[in-house]
Parts: structure tokens; sequence; C-alpha cells
């Protein structure tokens, strides 16, 4: 088994030996995997072998190797790309026969005797430097012919860029369309199968605006505004302090913040002001001292024996309601503030 | 350092309240002797990372000078805010409490110490206490020789802290100035 055939790949650092045979079944599964890991030890140190005797280059870090090229073909990772269909102008021209022809990048002038780029700045026939257009007689008197070239000129490039999209299309109908085209070629209109596009609420606008206009470096505090742009709908601080320390002719915004907190919380427990337990043990307090008086009077005159209905009749309930009224009336002005 | 915004004041004041009840207008409105101005200005309060100080006008506009990350401290502290939003008020408000305190509890000698550790106020070492108090109300701690101690909530009010028994609780320790020992790094 040591002298089989070893393909040692050393651009994959790979060795294979593609005559192992194992020479007995292994009765068990420790066995097989010795017999691998054998079998592997030997491959592996056939690599380090070739490793070693390639020509190695002195480093800091120890001996350098460039390992030669892999020998072994791995298979493609994506599929063969499909082969584009021809554009319009493709097929017109195989029609016709046309053959490309190489062009130079410099063209000789001959208005000005001098040899001028074939397009970009300064180039040969530029449509914007003609001075003069002869009046022709299929001319309509109130045209401007310059204008009309422009014209001319806008609509060619428009239908150039029709032309283009329509061949992209056409490519991506096929499916052969290389990928970063494909990726910006969701943006073309497809008729027909495509979603119509969602419609942004004013909402949203209003967000995404807000959005793009504070996404510069100061916050979009000092761009130009459009006509009709209204104020950003959110001020950038959302908390407000009082200044630190009071400027001295800015008057005093503090005083004013602690008075006001400072008159809702008496407000809120000026309740407590009327102390009800004394108020309540003072009018007992008086009752008593009443009750007391009373029967004093009364214990000097009937003392002991039965009183006569008419000195029962003495504490009249008006008169006792009375002085109920007067000691109601009186815990509230004698009450002290309970500070 | 920044000035308080309404709710932050609200909030303070509220627990200030607690314990002063209506003398909080003396705490508010006190005329400030605290730096060389000959004029008195007046207290105010100021927020410099999550701590609430009582400072005169004159040292704070002295203490501008000083940038937000090497500024310390400036006046008296009187509280912290929790990371939750909530304000606490700490031992260093102790001053500006006993002097205007509504309520007040005298401890015995005996449980002085108790209470310095951080224990809370049992009915056996109560002394005296001020009539009217409500439960949940702030009280400032004496001890018998008029030193103040501390500060806490009340659990009972004074009727029935005469009816407990001698092992109740009657005031629930929130600082004292024990913490000045034990608690320095917090501080």
């Amino acid at each position: 088994m040591e002298a089989t055939n070893q393909l040692v790949d050393l651009g994959n650092l790979m060795a294979f030996d593609c005559t192992h045979q194992l020479s007995s079944i292994p009765s068990s599964r420790e066995e097989l995997v010795e017999m691998c890991l054998q079998k592997g030890t030997e491959l592996v140190q056939a690599v380090a072998d070739a490793l070693f005797n390639l020509p190695s280059t002195e480093d800091v870090d120890g001996p350098i190797v460039k390992l030669p090229p892999p020998i072994t073909k791995l298979p493609r990772e994506k599929h063969l790309p499909k082969p584009k269909p021809p554009t319009k102008w493709e097929t017109f021209a195989k029609m016709k026969g046309i053959k490309k022809h190489k062009k130079d990048k410099v063209v000789w002038d001959e208005q000005t005797g001098t040899w001028k780029r074939r397009y970009g700045y300064d180039r040969v026939n530029d449509d914007q430097d003609i001075p003069i257009i002869e009046a022709k007689s299929t001319d309509e008197p109130g045209e401007d012919p310059f204008a009309k070239r422009r014209a001319d000129q806008k609509n060619r490039v428009d239908k150039q860029e029709k032309n283009r999209l329509q061949n992209l299309k056409e490519a991506a109908k096929v499916g052969s369309l290389p990928s970063h085209i494909q990726l910006a070629a969701r943006a073309l209109p497809i008729t027909g199968t495509q979603a119509a596009p969602k419609k942004l609420s004013k909402d949203e606008l209003g967000n995404v605006a807000g959005i793009a206009a504070t996404a510069t470096a100061s916050g979009g505090k000092f761009d130009k505004k459009l006509q009709g742009e209204k104020k950003p709908k959110h001020e950038q601080k959302y908390r407000k302090f009082l200044p630190v320390a009071e400027g001295k002719g800015t008057g005093s915004k503090e005083k004013e913040q602690t008075d006001r907190v400072h008159n809702k919380l008496i407000s809120k427990n000026s309740h407590e002001v009327l102390n009800i337990g004394k108020a309540v043990t003072m009018y007992n307090l008086k009752k008593e001292k009443k009750r007391q008086n009373h029967s004093g009077k009364s214990a000097t005159s009937t003392s002991g024996r039965l009183k006569p209905k008419g000195n029962i009749q003495k504490k009249t309930p008006y008169k006792k309601g009375s002085s109920d009224r007067s000691k109601s009336n009186k815990p509230k002005t004698k009450l002290k503030r309970s500070a | 350092m920044r000035t308080l915004d309404e709710n932050e004041t609200t909030q303070v004041f509220e627990k200030i309240f607690k314990f002063t009840g209506n003398n909080l207008k003396n705490i508010v409105e006190s005329p400030s002797h605290e730096g060389p101005d000959p004029e008195p200005g007046r207290y105010c309060f100021r927020l410099n990372k999550n701590r609430v100080y009582y400072v005169g006008e004159s040292l704070v506009r002295r203490a501008t000078n000083v940038g937000r990350q090497n500024l310390v401290s400036l006046g008296t502290c009187i509280g912290k805010f929790t990371k939750g939003g909530s304000f606490h008020l700490t031992i260093q408000s102790l001053g500006i409490l006993a002097a205007n305190a509504k309520h007040k509890v005298w401890l015995k000698p005996t449980s002085e110490m108790s209470f310095l550790y951080g224990n809370h106020v049992l009915k056996g070492g109560l002394g005296r206490i001020t009539d009217s108090i409500n439960p949940g109300d702030g009280v400032v701690v004496f001890s018998m020789s008029d030193v103040p101690l501390g500060f806490g909530i009340a659990t009972k009010s004074t009727q029935d802290c005469r009816k407990l028994d001698p092992n109740g609780i009657v005031v629930l320790h929130q600082a004292d100035i024990g913490e000045y020992l034990r608690m320095e790094d917090d501080l």
C-alpha cells in the first residue's frame, strides 16, 4: 500500500491516492478509523515532503514558499452564461451586411485645419458651433432652425435610450443579463407583470423629506429652503432648560418656575391646613366643659331627687341648638395654623 | 450642571415638603450669604450628574467657570435622582431639613447608636414626639440634646404610637449621620 500512485497537488495542498483499497474489511469501527488514520498520515507526510522540497525564501516569521498553480480542476460554481440575444441594431446590421469599422479618436477638421476630437469638448461637427443656417424652400417662415436642431437631437437621444432599454428587456426575458445589470434592470418598467408602484401618503412623504433634509453634516440647518418649503415639523432640541446662571437683565425665569411649582404644591396640600383631629378634640372639650357647668348648677339646686319636668326642660333644645351653633363656629376661627 | 426642569422641581419639592410642610417657603426663599458678594442672593437648585445641589446664586455663577467633567460638587448636595427617575433625599440635606422640620422625634440615648447603625426607630427608643403626625409623614430624628441624627418616615400617627408595644417600629430609617462613615464612597 505504500508504493502506490500518489498524486500530490501542492496548489490545493492536497494528496490523492487513486489506487487505494482496503485490504481487509474492518471488523469494528475503531479498526476502520485506525486504518483510515494510518493512510491519512502517509498522504499528509507526502504533502509535507513535497512542501519542504520547494525552494524557500527566508522571512522574519520563517521560510516562505510559493505554491505552484493547482493541478486538479474544480467544477464551476455558477452556470455557464447564456448567450445574449442580438440587439435591434445587430439584427439589422446582419441583415444588411454592415460591418463594424474602427474609428479614430481624432478627426481632421476641414474648417479650422486642425485635428479635433470626434466627440467631447471642442469636437469636430459640434451642433452648437454652426453660426448660420441657410433657409431652405421647405422651411416655414416662423420656425427657429436652431431650436429645431436642438429638438431633433433631443428626440434622437430619447429614441436611443428607449431602444437601449428595450434591448435590456429582451436580454432579461431570456435571462442572459450579467448580474450587475440584472439588479439595475429591476427598475425597468415591464408592462403586464410588474406591480403598480406604491403611492406614498402625505405623512410618509413628509417624514422622508424630513429625514433627507437633516441627513447633511450640519443637520440641514444651513441649507437653502425651496420656495414654499415649510420649517421642519420637529425642532431639533427635545428638551429645553432654563439658563444655568441668570444674567443681569434677563429677568428671573427660574424664580417664576420655582414659585409656580411651590404654589401648586401648597395649594394641593392646603386641605391639610385644617387640622381635623385638633378641631374635633377642641369641640369635644368645649362640649364637656359646658356639660360640667350645667351639671354643676343643677347639682346645687336638685341633689339626688327626681327632677321635675320643668327643670329638665330647662335645657331647651333651642338653647342647645344655639350653643351648638356657636360651638360649631368656634373651632374654625380659633384654629391655629399647624405649621 | 443645569437647572431642574418642572417635573424634576416638583419631585424635589414634594420630597422636601413631606418633612417641612409650609416651611418649604423658607428653604426656597431664604437669602444666601454663601459667596463673596456683599448682597445676599437667592438659593437655587442645580443638577449635576444626577445629584441635586442647593446652592446660592453667586456660587452658581462662579461655578460655571469649571468644566462639566471637572465639577465635583457645589453648595450642599440634597439628594440624587435614581436611574428610574425618582428622587431620593440623602443625609447631606439634614441641615436644611432639621432647621425647618415640621415633625420631630427625640431618641433616648440608649437607642441612638442603634439608629446610627441604620436600624429603624422602635417605640422603646422614643423619648419625645411631636403630635399630629400622620402615617407616611417625613420625620426628623433628634437626640435628647437636640442634635439632628437623621430622618425617616413615620409609620403610625402620634395617637397610635402610644398604643404600640415597645418593639414596634415607629420611624422607618431613611438616612442618618452614621452614613458619613459607613457609606463614605456613595455620598
